[in-house]
């Protein structure tokens, strides 16, 4: 084992780097040719003059940007998507702590299991588990069919086709990736330090407001962007559940690119969510360094 | 026993499902302001009964008396014990001042009061002025001895530490251990520390309790245990030695098959088997073969130490183990034959079967 290192020493610092920079190569190039060169297609596409053209065509023209910043109704669905982040990423976290809490520390030698157990649902497509919640929620599903045989209500309850529909099966089908970013998250988490705490003086509710909280906050903060960011960009949910009555982003982009056929616009709505990604991608930054600082 | 600052009374603790208690009837008790060392191999009960003591681990059945109370039923955090962790367990989110404020703070010590013994507890363990550092900017010895602060300056009972030098390196052991027992000295607090390394447990303890598979071997002074240990297992686990099957045919005398009788000084009844044990730095040069209590073997392994000489000798079937002082004389060389005697007060008495 002594030797293998050797070959690749501090001493042949220059081969080393070009080494990591071959390493890297199929990466980089995979990123640019189904990342990078797309993006650059989209901007593009977004200045482009010519409707009929997914690869924008014709001249550079703003005219799509002034046709979404200047539209009340852009702005509209624009917040839309924002409370709807926010109503999913909230409720999401919230039931996803203490699960990923548990799971973090059990120490039951069926752990592995109940962690596979609360991912699984990502086994399952999104579609068919949005299917399943309109089986659910819809008004001749389970629980309006449920409280009118008790006959607790004389007719259904609107539970889907609107954002309420839309944004109970968003928490459920993203909770799995708030687990999954808490239990990566929680890594300060150790049952010594409760311990330690407890010694010290500290009742149960102590230990968890002042050690289990402020230092599985970075897990939740992650966890809390991540659902923030896959609700905001949703599409198949929002507009299954919505039953056309949700206007988000996304299914704004889908509408503009597939029904209006008016590419530029769908293109420029989609920078629009880039941009929105990118400010609360910076903005988690900050409050991460300022949490860990 | 009724003047005793802490009392752990017929301690036992079974894990459900296990097959045997982890902790099985241990019973001791330290006078306050004592340094007690659990000494013991890994499994044998020692941490889970500081667990117990620190209300960690509920015990299965005895008592654990503070000043006469037990303690037992009180549950961890109003229990007033300082702990050390063997990874100290210091918040990592909090700077080395608000680790060791902590326990005030939770205590409803007022902030002035708080901040002043929290500089007081830092100037006891010589960290004075890093009391606004991160845990992580600390070296290792630095956040033991923040730990050490962080639980002495809630003044508990008592002072558990639990492998206390096990993450330090060989250099800052030596310095943490010193430095432990002074600041132990100086507080005055009643410790008990969990350890496997007897030297750790022979220098840093007043006393020592030896622990092997759950029970308790033998408590005593670090010379009691060295010198006269009372079972084999405590014999061998602290120290090296040879031990010597023998019957006892007159007072102080044993035959030893295929040597020569072991004269030695403790009592035992006539026509019992005994265990004898003689150390290995008790083992001398004896220029004749003809005396009592000498051993006449050939050299078959040489280990030069410095300052002292470490032999194998073969006698007959069995390997002796002799720690020579090296001097600048001739020192025996391999496959050489020696004559090496003991002291019949170096013989060692560690075990009796009736006849």
């Amino acid at each position: 084992m002594s030797a293998a290192p050797a070959t690749g020493s501090p001493r042949s610092g220059g081969n080393s780097r070009a080494l990591l920079l071959m390493l890297l190569l199929p990466g980089l190039a995979a990123l640019m040719v189904t990342f990078l060169l797309p993006l650059i297609w989209l901007l593009r596409a977004s200045f482009a003059s010519d409707t009929t053209s997914a690869f924008g065509g014709g001249d550079v023209t703003l005219e799509s940007y002034r046709a979404v910043l200047f539209d009340p109704f852009y702005w509209q669905v624009a917040w839309n998507t924002l409370v709807l982040g926010f109503n999913v990423a909230v409720p999401a976290v919230v039931l996803s702590y203490p699960i990923a809490l548990f799971l973090t520390r059990t120490t039951s030698r069926f752990r592995g299991v109940l962690t596979a157990l609360a991912v699984a649902p990502l086994l399952t497509s999104s579609v068919v588990r949005t299917y399943g919640w309109m089986v659910i929620l819809g008004d001749r599903g389970v629980i309006n069919s449920g409280l009118q045989a008790l006959s607790l209500t004389g007719g259904p309850i609107r539970l889907s086709n609107n954002s309420l529909g839309a944004t109970v099966a968003l928490v459920e089908i993203l909770m799995p990736y708030a687990i999954l970013a808490m239990l990566s998250g929680f890594g300060r988490l150790n049952l010594q330090l409760e311990e330690a705490a407890a010694m010290l003086g500290a009742n149960r509710l102590k230990v968890f407001t002042r050690i289990i909280l402020p230092l599985s906050l970075p897990g939740v903060l992650t966890a809390a962007l991540l659902v923030f960011v896959l609700a905001i960009s949703s599409f198949v949910t929002p507009r299954l559940m919505g039953g056309g009555r949700v206007f988000v982003l996304g299914t704004e982009v889908f509408n503009e690119a597939t029904v209006t056929l008016n590419w530029p616009l769908a293109a420029a709505l989609s920078v629009m969510l880039l941009v929105l990604f990118s400010s609360i991608i910076l903005l988690y930054q900050r409050a991460l360094s300022a949490l860990e600082t | 026993m009724a003047d005793h600052h802490v009392v752990i009374d017929q301690l036992v603790k079974t894990y459900p499902g296990a097959p045997k208690p982890s902790v099985d009837s241990v019973s001791f008790s330290l006078p306050r302001g004592e340094m007690l060392a659990l000494l013991g191999p890994s499994g044998c009960g020692k941490t889970t009964i500081l667990r117990m003591i620190a209300g960690l681990v509920d015990p299965t059945s005895g008592a654990i008396r503070i000043d006469g109370r037990d303690v037992s039923s009180i549950p961890v955090h109003k229990r007033n014990m300082g702990m050390i962790f063997q990874a100290y367990a210091l918040f990592p989110h909090m700077t080395v001042a608000e680790n060791i404020s902590f326990g005030l703070e939770m205590r409803k010590v007022g902030r002035s009061e708080r901040e002043e013994r929290v500089l007081k507890a830092l100037d006891l363990v010589k960290l004075t002025g890093l009391g606004g550092r991160k845990v992580s900017q600390l070296s290792g010895g630095q956040q033991q001895r923040a730990a050490i602060a962080r639980s002495l300056v809630i003044e508990p009972e008592l002072l558990l530490l639990d492998e206390p030098l096990s993450n330090l390196d060989a250099k800052l052991r030596d310095e943490m251990r010193d430095e432990i027992r002074d600041i132990q000295a100086r507080t005055g607090v009643t410790a008990i520390f969990v350890t496997h390394d007897q030297d750790e447990a022979l220098s840093m303890a007043d006393r020592l309790a030896v622990m092997s598979a759950g029970r308790l071997e033998q408590i005593g002074t670090p010379r009691e245990i060295f010198d006269r240990p009372q079972t084999q297992f405590v014999a061998s686990f602290i120290g090296a030695g040879t031990f010597f099957k023998g019957k006892v045919v007159e007072p102080g005398l044993a035959m030893v098959e295929g040597l020569k009788p072991l004269r030695f000084t403790s009592h035992a009844r006539l026509g019992s088997t005994v265990q004898l044990l003689i150390r290995p730095h008790r083992l001398v040069l004896a220029t004749d073969a003809g005396q009592p209590n000498s051993f006449t073997g050939t050299v078959e392994h040489v280990v030069y130490r410095g300052q002292t000489l470490t032999l194998q000798v073969r006698c007959g079937d069995r390997l002796l183990q002799a720690d020579l002082p090296t001097h600048a004389g001739v020192l025996p060389e391999k496959q050489s034959e020696v004559t090496l005697s003991v002291a019949a007060e170096d013989v060692t008495l560690v075990g009796e079967e009736a006849p």
